[in-house]
C-alpha cells in the first residue's frame, strides 16, 4: 500500500500537519468516495515514519483549536521516496475475490455459480453506471486528473464484465473438469523402484 | 401502461430439421421514457428481437403491442404507418443519404409521410438544434464526423415525434469519446424527451447508461439488471448494496 509514499511525496512538496495531508491525498485521488483513508491511518503512518527517521516534527501550529504537529521530510525520507519512484509497481491480477467466491461455490455446492455470475454482473454494471455518471458530470477543464482515475475504473470494469461473459460461456465446461486439488505428497520414505537399481 | 409489451415472442427460421430458433418465448415490457439496453453474444437473438419489436418482421408465435396497439392484427399498410410515425430507428452505420444536407436527411421520414416541406424543414432544424448540430445544418454526411453523423441520424429518428426509438449498435462505429456522447444523447432522448429507447449493444460501457439491461442468450432472456440512478448511494457516500438492484 502506497499511503506511506504518498505522505512522503506530499511532505516533499512542503511541510504539513496530518489533517492537511489527508485532505491533500483525497484531493489527489478525486475524493473520499474513490479512496478514503482514515485520519488514524495518516497519524500512525506519520508516527512510524518519524520513528524510522523519514520525517521529523518540524513545528507546532496552535491557533484556537488543538495544537497541530507539522511534519517535514528528512534526507532519509527523500531517499525512500526516490527508491519508490525508481521501483516498479506490480499489477495486482491474481487476488480476485470473485474468482475465489466462484471456485468455493463450485467446490462446496453451497451457491449456484450462475447466480453468482449474475449477481456480480449486476453489481459491476451498477458500478459502471455510477462511475460513467460521475465522469459525465466532471468538468474536463478543471478535473482532468480525477477523470483519468475514473477512466481507469471504467476500463477495469469493462474488462471484468467481459471476463464474466467468458466465465459464463465456459462454466459448463469448467464443471465437467476435475476441480483443482492440492497435490498429495507421499509420506514416509520413497518406495524403492527396483527397475532402476544397479 | 407499458409502451412495448412483448409476450411469448418466438421466431423460428426455416422448418423441420433445419429450423433455427432465433427467439424463444421472450417476454419483455418497456415503459414510457425508459432506456433499455439489450446485450448478449452474437447470434443470441438481439437483432431478431429488435426487428420484431419494430414491426420489421413478424413473429412465429407470440405478440407485440406498441403503445397499446397489437401488431399481429395489423395489415402491412397499417404496420408500415406505425413504423413511420411511432418508431424512430438508429443504426450502426447511420444510413444517411450522402448527397443530402443534415436538414434534408433529418426531414426524410416526414417527407416520406407526405408532410409539407416548409414545416418539415422547421421540425428538422428544431431536432438538429436539440442534438447540438445547429452549426452543421447545411453539411453533407462526408463533411461531418462519425459522431455528428449519428447525431443527424438521431434527429432523423425523432423528427416524426415517435414514442419509441430502436437503436441497433448505435455506437458500434464510433470512437470511445463519440460513443459516450451518443449514449448520453440516447439517455437524454429517454429522460428529457420522454421517448422509450431500446438499444442493442455489445459494449458494457454503453449499456451502463441505460435504466435496465436485458441479457439474451440462445434466444432467451437469461438475466435482467435494473440500474439505480444517482441515488444509489447511502448518505455517507457508501454504495447501496447491489443486491437491491438485482432482478433475475
Amino acid at each position: 500500500m502506497s499511503v506511506r509514499h504518498a505522505v512522503l511525496g506530499l511532505l516533499a512538496q512542503r511541510p504539513r500537519h496530518g489533517y492537511e495531508l489527508r485532505a491533500a491525498f483525497q484531493a489527489l485521488v478525486g475524493g473520499a468516495e474513490n479512496w478514503d483513508i482514515k485520519p488514524a491511518q495518516i497519524y500512525t503512518t506519520l508516527a512510524r515514519l518519524a520513528q524510522g527517521g523519514l520525517v521529523i516534527e518540524d513545528s507546532v501550529e496552535q491557533d484556537a483549536g488543538p495544537e497541530k504537529r507539522i511534519y517535514a521530510l528528512t534526507p532519509v525520507g527523500r531517499q525512500a521516496l526516490q527508491a519508490w519512484f525508481a521501483g516498479s509497481i506490480e499489477p495486482e491480477h491474481q487476488h480476485d475475490e470473485f474468482f475465489l467466491k466462484l471456485m468455493i461455490g463450485l467446490v462446496s455446492g453451497v451457491a449456484d455459480p450462475y447466480h453468482l455470475i449474475h449477481a456480480q454482473r449486476a453489481n459491476l454494471f451498477q458500478e459502471l453506471h455510477d462511475i460513467t455518471e460521475q465522469r459525465s458530470q466532471a468538468d474536463p477543464s478543471r478535473e482532468l486528473a480525477g477523470m483519468l482515475l475514473l477512466d481507469k475504473a471504467i476500463m477495469h470494469l469493462e474488462a471484468d464484465l467481459r471476463w464474466l461473459d467468458t466465465i459464463e460461456a465456459r462454466l459448463d465446461e469448467i464443471r465437467r473438469q476435475p476441480l483443482p486439488e492440492p497435490e498429495t505428497k507421499p509420506r514416509g520414505r520413497p518406495k524403492k523402484v527396483w527397475g532402476l537399481v544397479g | 401502461m407499458a409502451l412495448i409489451q412483448a409476450e411469448n415472442l418466438t421466431k423460428v427460421y426455416g422448418t423441420g430439421d433445419t429450423a433455427v430458433v432465433a427467439l424463444d418465448h421472450v417476454n419483455l415490457t418497456v415503459n414510457p421514457g425508459e432506456f433499455v439496453a439489450v446485450m448478449g453474444p452474437s447470434g443470441c437473438g438481439k437483432s431478431t428481437l429488435l426487428h420484431l419489436l419494430g414491426g420489421l418482421d413478424r413473429p412465429s408465435e407470440g405478440n407485440v403491442s406498441i403503445d397499446g396497439q397489437p401488431l399481429a392484427k395489423m395489415s402491412d399498410d397499417a404496420l408500415s404507418q406505425l413504423r413511420r410515425r411511432k418508431i424512430g430507428y438508429v443504426f450502426q452505420f447511420f444510413n444517411l443519404i450522402p448527397i443530402l444536407s443534415s436538414v434534408e436527411n433529418a426531414s426524410l421520414p416526414l417527407l416520406l409521410d407526405g408532410a409539407n416541406s416548409a414545416k418539415t424543414k422547421q421540425r428538422a432544424i428544431e431536432w438538429l438544434t436539440k442534438v447540438g448540430l445547429e452549426q452543421r445544418l447545411a453539411s453533407r454526411p462526408d463533411q461531418l464526423s462519425a459522431g455528428q453523423q449519428q447525431r443527424v441520424a438521431i434527429a432523423r429518428a425523432l423528427v416524426t415525434d415517435p414514442v419509441l426509438v430502436l437503436a441497433d449498435e448505435p455506437t458500434g462505429n464510433l470512437d470511445t469519446k463519440s460513443a459516450d456522447e451518443i449514449a448520453a444523447l440516447l439517455k437524454q432522448v429517454a429522460k428529457t424527451w420522454g421517448r422509450s429507447v431500446l438499444m442493442v449493444t455489445h459494449d458494457p460501457r454503453i449499456a451502463a447508461y441505460a435504466d435496465r439491461i436485458v441479457f439474451l442468450k440462445d434466444g432467451k432472456i437469461v438475466n435482467e439488471t435494473h440500474l439505480a440512478n444517482g441515488g444509489a448511494r447511502e448518505p455517507d457516500g457508501r454504495k447501496v448494496s447491489p443486491a437491491t438492484a438485482l432482478a433475475v
